[in-house]
């Protein structure tokens, strides 16, 4: 069954049986590892993306359902020359520890930041309530999601 | 209660929007406004004699992380690369009659299957080697894995799984760590259930408890504890042409690793080589092998790389756990909550195999008194078996079980006796040159310090009043 999806802004397509979930067809058909399997029931989120605009949980998601959307994923966050917002600071603020749960994280605050420009900081643990981190605690994931909020905003007039 | 004026919320919310390292905040406490715990204290000695203490420093798998650009083991594919799965018991304690392998070999795309009967040495485990890569013939868990198929894809290794045809003579078991103390329970190894115990002795306990004021006793129990790190735990095994086998995987222990293929495969450690790699998370659920024998073999009989990654479902009942303990804690103190006396038993619920215990044991028994000057001490430990999911590894390794005991007991004597549970602990605990439990003279000891400053610095006393 061909789906044909675009990804980060470039057409992308793929052979897949049907039962194949979007999470699969990503990882093993495209080659887009960023997307983790997790849990594959939905419960942990680190197969979080973006499709059609709206952030889903692409193990739920059947491959074929999202056959004709725009899909972004963590590789699509940065461009060639520049990380997001989010992705410096996370780094700055050391706010990921394995790295596990950070692409889902990534995705889910991106997210938020692109519909809330301001949001508050349980406006930011209600967006990120989806994604599980068992390393950290979360104190730094939410205080490096609220610095890159304030980044944005600071750099949006005019661009 | 609470003097504070302001909302929790906006206090937390002012907080994280103006958070900076806190060296470089200012050390006054504003007084123009109410105010807000936690405070900032004067830096202390050490940090100004130790620059690097209390500076930011950036990890430095921050940016790979960010970008997604992590590799862990899941992310990895070879050529020809085959997907294995594994076949988990039906009973938590039973004989294997039979396993009928022949319609799973049949499915499409199923390269090769593996029962415990072909392992060249099935047993394996860090103290001692009772745990099985393979169940065969007795199943001592739900979480015992009694056979493995790999193939093409995942979902035709998953299909084959159900065309695989096991007989079960099920046995009786025992699931509570109480109840396989006894003798007449039913016993998951050989003749006892116990197979492991430490014994703690200083000064003469009993007679201690006799000359006591007050007398405290209470049972404490803690419950399972999975580390669920967000990456399942993951293999890759693939051999060469001069039959050497190299597997990647997320176990954290790769030497003992080594050694423990070495044996169940009875092969030279020169002929494998484990590839630890980034990890998920491990907690401690990642110290021993789990699937790499298996792959191992799967891999030599299919000719090609073998993938396996643990399900989630697999992580809660087939990955090591925390050992739930049943603690017994008599306490005897004087009129003052000086603690003269603790006589501890511990019933380590040892699960069906023995992983980690006897560290855990250890750990725990040494912690069990506490921190605290105590003159006659008295701790039983023992660890039982049970057809449970095996107990292993976890940050603490018994620690945190008996913390939950003796701190929860000192809130208990506190109250009983209306001491403040601040000033109990300042009378009992540690100082420089105290002994611990077995004897031994602790140094560097900044306990009270600690708790003192820890005390300035979240309000305590302006919490109490």
């Amino acid at each position: 069954m061909l789906v044909e999806i675009n990804v980060n802004g470039e057409p992308k397509s793929a052979d897949v049986p049907p039962e194949t979930t979007l999470l699969k067809m990503l990882r093993e058909d495209l080659g887009l590892t960023g997307a983790k399997l997790g849990c594959d029931v939905g419960d942990c989120g680190t197969c979080t993306v973006i499709v059609d605009g709206v952030s889903v949980n692409s193990c739920l998601m059947m491959a074929a359902r999202a056959n004709g959307s725009n899909v972004t994923t963590i590789e699509g966050l940065a461009n060639a020359n520049e990380l997001h917002p989010l992705q410096e600071k996370f780094e700055e603020h050391g706010a990921l520890q394995c790295g596990f749960c950070g692409p889902g994280m990534l995705i889910s605050a991106k997210s938020l930041l692109d519909r809330n420009p301001e949001p508050t900081v349980f406006e930011v643990r209600d967006a990120l309530a989806g994604n599980l981190c068992r390393c950290t605690g979360y104190t730094k994931i939410i205080e490096a999601v609220m610095d890159a909020g304030r980044e944005m905003r600071s750099g949006q007039s005019g661009a | 209660m609470a003097t504070r004026t302001k909302d929790i919320r906006t206090d937390t919310e002012e907080l994280l929007t103006e958070a900076k390292a806190p060296s470089q905040q200012p050390l006054t406490v504003p007084t123009d406004k109410p105010v807000a715990y936690p405070l900032d204290l004067p830096e202390g000695e050490a940090r100004l004699r130790t620059p690097a203490v209390g500076q930011r420093a950036s990890r430095p798998d921050g940016r790979l992380h960010g970008l997604g650009q992590t590799q862990y083991i899941d992310d990895i594919t070879f050529p020809h690369m085959l997907h294995a799965k594994i076949l988990r018991s039906e009973y938590p304690h039973a004989k294997i009659l039979s396993i009928d392998t022949s319609e799973a070999e049949k499915m499409p795309g199923v390269l090769a299957t593996l029962t415990g009967d072909e392992i060249p040495e099935n047993s394996f485990g860090p103290t001692f080697q009772d745990q099985p890569v393979l169940a065969y013939p007795i199943v001592r868990h739900r979480g015992d894995g009694v056979a493995a198929v790999a193939a093409v894809t995942e979902q035709q290794a998953t299909d084959a799984l159900e065309k695989i045809k096991v007989e079960y003579e099920p046995l009786p078991h025992v699931f509570d760590p109480l109840e396989a103390l006894e003798d007449d329970s039913p016993k998951v190894h050989g003749d006892t259930n116990i197979y492991t115990s430490k014994t703690i002795k200083k000064g003469d306990v009993e007679k201690a408890l006799k000359e006591s004021e007050h007398v405290f006793h209470r049972q404490f129990r803690t419950q399972m504890v999975e580390h669920v790190p967000l990456e399942p735990h993951a293999s890759i095994a693939s051999w060469d042409g001069n039959g050497r086998v190299t597997l990647w995987t997320s176990l954290g222990r790769i030497t003992l690793g080594r050694e423990d293929l070495a044996r169940t495969l009875k092969m030279p450690q020169s002929k494998i080589r484990l590839i630890g790699t980034v990890v998920g998370g491990n907690f401690g659920g990642k110290n021993e092998i789990t699937n790499e024998p298996i792959l191992a073999l799967l891999s030599k009989k299919a000719a090609r790389p073998v993938k396996s990654v643990f399900t989630r479902g697999d992580e809660f009942i087939s990955s090591t756990i925390r050992h739930p303990f049943t603690m017994d804690y008599t306490t005897g103190v004087d009129s003052d909550g000086k603690i003269l006396a603790r006589k501890i038993r511990l019933v380590l619920d040892g699960g069906a195999y023995c992983s980690w215990t006897g560290t855990t044991i250890g750990k725990g028994s040494i912690l069990a008194p506490g921190p605290y000057n105590i003159d006659n001490i008295l701790v039983e430990a023992f660890a039982v078996y049970t057809n449970k999911t095996t107990t292993g590894a976890m940050r603490g390794f018994g620690a945190p079980q008996v913390c939950f005991a003796y701190e929860s007991q000192m809130d208990d004597i506190a109250d009983a006796l209306g001491i403040d549970p601040l000033e109990i602990r300042l009378r009992n605990g540690f100082s420089e040159n105290s002994l611990s439990p077995t004897s031994q003279t602790l140094q560097s000891v900044a306990l009270k310090e600690s708790l003192t400053q820890a005390a300035e610095r979240f309000g305590w006393k302006e919490w109490q009043e």
